[in-house]
């Protein structure tokens, strides 16, 4: 069945841009865009290939590769919050940095293979017809990914903790009014957004392609930048949007595997066009549910 | 009249000179750069002298200074076309995209018309398909940004790998050249249509004329003229310029269709003067390195000039470094991103403490 081909090849391929938006989330919410995010992916995503090729261990590979994006990512909020540094053009610059490191240090592993995660059936949740082959025929990863959706929804809207970084980046000085310091809050949220995009970029090498190659992400750090504002800043919502990129990526290959003939390249380009349909659509609701002081970084001129 | 005595308190602002502080952030991020990026190269078990010696000594080389200037060429439309958006506050992320699409509508009527026109005139419509073509992509994203509030820094991006598909499907395609090898392209354009070149057997060609044209217009047009007076308004202070009764909208959106048009001739003058055939992968990040040179530069016309031969310059070198010391040619993104960083760090500083 296509349909059940493609929305599982939409789980296993969006898992990588949901741990990216997950983490991009958590560092809105406090107040900083990191659009080093594919950076972040990239260096999640060698790091975690070579310390599997180098130990066999894929979970190794995960650990480093979520520290290895946490590392970007403490460049970029360093630089933005110690430094005051442009937001949008430090990320860019934090993407260059992650893709030159990445291509220098990489070489030596194009080509090497791997021990990678395997798939786990789920017993008895994998026999449901559907539901079973799409969502419950993963690898770990996945699952642990429906885990951490729902967990840092609780912890962003049901903790205190959550207050903290939501005040971070709605009003941070009334934040430091009540004696936390943004900032410490902004470092803390950014390096934990690079920890799980770390993790994103370590699902796609050692868990999705298998491989490692230069550029491997291909834009998907960029997507899961734009997945935040199309999914409101909402961690679940997020895990909707990220599937259906992921779904738009499996239904190319799903297609010409049947003997489809048509030009590839239509469908490569449609995930970026929904995701701009998708900010035209939530253009209003998007507005007014973006971060206060997060705003401020958006919006430098009015309209009209 | 009333001879109350007003004390007025002295809060004349204070005019900083911090163009020695600026001098010194390009100082320590020029010297400093090489430095990290050299203790990277080391890591990597390759000698950072031999590599900087190698990239010197392969610039001293007049072939490679050729190549030099016709790579700074497309980077300085590349980095003014970032420059000029961001006089008006806009962030233009969508070089590499209007790159494509220049060079894609620069193909498209050089395909038709390269067997049955005169060269020069096939040469003049390129460069105006070139640019409305890159004009008309940006200007999507500020249409974006007028009617439905889409940041800009967002669409753009966006619309760079929606622009490389559009080009990979033609040429993948409907324009693909049916006598050639190996990797898909376009048909090469004819001889009498590309880009005149300075010296026979070079590599020079005529797109730094136009890249320097587009320099001198630029700079004198944000210099002299009432239009660069009123982006610079709006850049500083989009309010201040809708209550002074300026019309910020069509403002905003004229910045980003002369961002586009200079990308889109950046795309024309690779395209005509060094490639003269689409294929995958032609624009090598010129659109991003050229938002690179913008912010080296402070987005100041005839800084960017000088950022985007820097940039060349250390671009020239990573092939250099492919050849001679193995470390593939994306390498040297690491040493632009270190220079950047430094200089995107060191200049704000001062201005923080408010």
């Amino acid at each position: 069945m296509i349909v059940i081909e493609v929305l599982a090849g939409g789980v296993r391929g969006g898992t990588a841009i949901l741990y990216a938006a997950l983490g991009e989330t958590l560092a809105e919410r406090a107040g900083i865009i990191n659009l080093g995010t594919e950076g972040s992916m990239l260096a999640g995503a060698l790091t975690a290939y070579a310390i599997t090729a180098e130990t066999g261990s894929p979970w190794a590979g995960v650990v480093t590769g979520a520290l290895a994006g946490a590392l970007l990512a403490a460049v970029h909020v360093f630089m933005v919050v110690a430094r005051g540094a442009n937001q949008l053009a430090t990320g860019l610059v934090v993407l260059f940095l992650g893709g030159g490191l990445t291509a220098m240090f990489g070489a030596a592993y194009v080509g090497r293979s791997i021990t990678p995660f395997r798939p786990y059936a789920i017993p008895l949740l994998s026999d449901i017809p559907g539901l079973g082959p799409v969502l419950f025929d993963h690898d770990p990863l996945v699952y642990l990914s429906y885990l951490l959706a729902p967990a840092l929804w609780w912890l962003l809207f049901r903790s205190r903790w959550g207050l903290i970084v939501r005040g971070a980046g709605e009003h941070p000085a009334a934040l430091s009014a009540y004696g936390h310091s943004p900032k410490l809050v902004r470092y803390l949220a950014v390096i934990g957004g690079g920890l799980l995009t770390g993790i994103g970029g370590a699902h796609l090498s050692t868990a999705y392609a298998n491989a490692w190659f230069e550029n491997m992400t291909t834009g998907r750090g960029f997507i899961a930048v734009a997945l935040v504002i199309f999914a409101a800043w909402h961690p679940l919502r997020a895990v909707g949007g990220a599937y259906l990129f992921g779904a738009a990526l499996a239904l190319s290959p799903a297609l010409q595997a049947r003997g489809y003939g048509f030009n590839q390249f239509v469908l490569d380009a449609l995930p970026y066009l929904v995701t701009i349909a998708a900010l035209i659509v939530l253009g209003r609701r998007r507005i007014n549910a973006a971060p206060e002081d997060l705003s401020r970084v958006f919006d430098l001129t009015p309209s009209r | 009249m009333t001879d109350t005595q007003v004390t007025v308190p002295d809060v004349r602002p204070q005019i900083v000179d911090n163009r020695q502080k600026q001098v010194l952030g390009w100082v320590v991020a020029v010297a400093g750069a090489p430095v990290i990026f050299g203790a990277f190269v080391a890591v990597k078990g390759v000698n950072p002298f031999t590599v900087y010696a190698d990239m010197l000594t392969s610039l001293a080389d007049p072939v490679q200074g050729q190549a030099v200037l016709v790579r700074a060429a497309v980077l300085l439309l590349a980095g003014l076309a970032v420059a000029v958006p961001a006089r008006a506050g806009l962030l233009n992320v969508g070089g590499e995209g209007q790159i494509v699409i220049g060079a894609v509508s620069a193909a498209g009527v050089g395909l038709i018309a390269d067997q049955r026109l005169p060269g020069g005139l096939v040469l003049v419509l390129m460069v105006l398909a070139a640019m409305a073509g890159g004009a008309a992509w940006a200007g999507l994203a500020a249409g974006l940004r007028l009617t439905v509030k889409v940041n800009e820094a967002i669409s753009t991006l966006l619309l760079n790998f929606v622009a490389i598909d559009i080009m990979l499907g033609l040429i993948y395609d409907p324009w693909k050249d049916a006598s050639g090898f190996g990797q898909p392209s376009s048909r090469p354009l004819a001889d009498t249509a590309r880009l005149p070149l300075f010296t026979t057997g070079g590599t020079l060609n005529a797109g730094i004329v136009l890249a320097l044209l587009a320099l001198v217009g630029v700079w004198a047009a944000l210099r002299y003229t009432t239009w660069g007076f009123r982006l610079r308004v709006v850049g500083g202070n989009p309010e201040a310029a809708r209550r002074a009764g300026m019309r910020v909208g069509p403002l905003l959106l004229s910045a980003m269709l002369v961002g586009g048009a200079l990308a889109g001739l950046a795309g024309l003058v690779h395209f005509a003067g060094t490639e003269f055939k689409l294929r995958p992968g032609m624009t090598t990040n010129f659109g991003y390195i050229g938002f690179l040179a913008s912010w080296l530069a402070m987005h100041r016309p005839l800084r960017v000039g000088l950022a985007a031969v820097l940039l060349a310059a250390i671009a020239m070198g990573g092939d250099s470094l492919q050849i001679d010391a193995g470390l593939p040619a994306a390498s040297l993104n690491v040493l632009m991103a270190v220079v950047l960083l430094v200089v995107l760090g060191s200049r704000l500083a001062p201005r923080r403490k408010s």
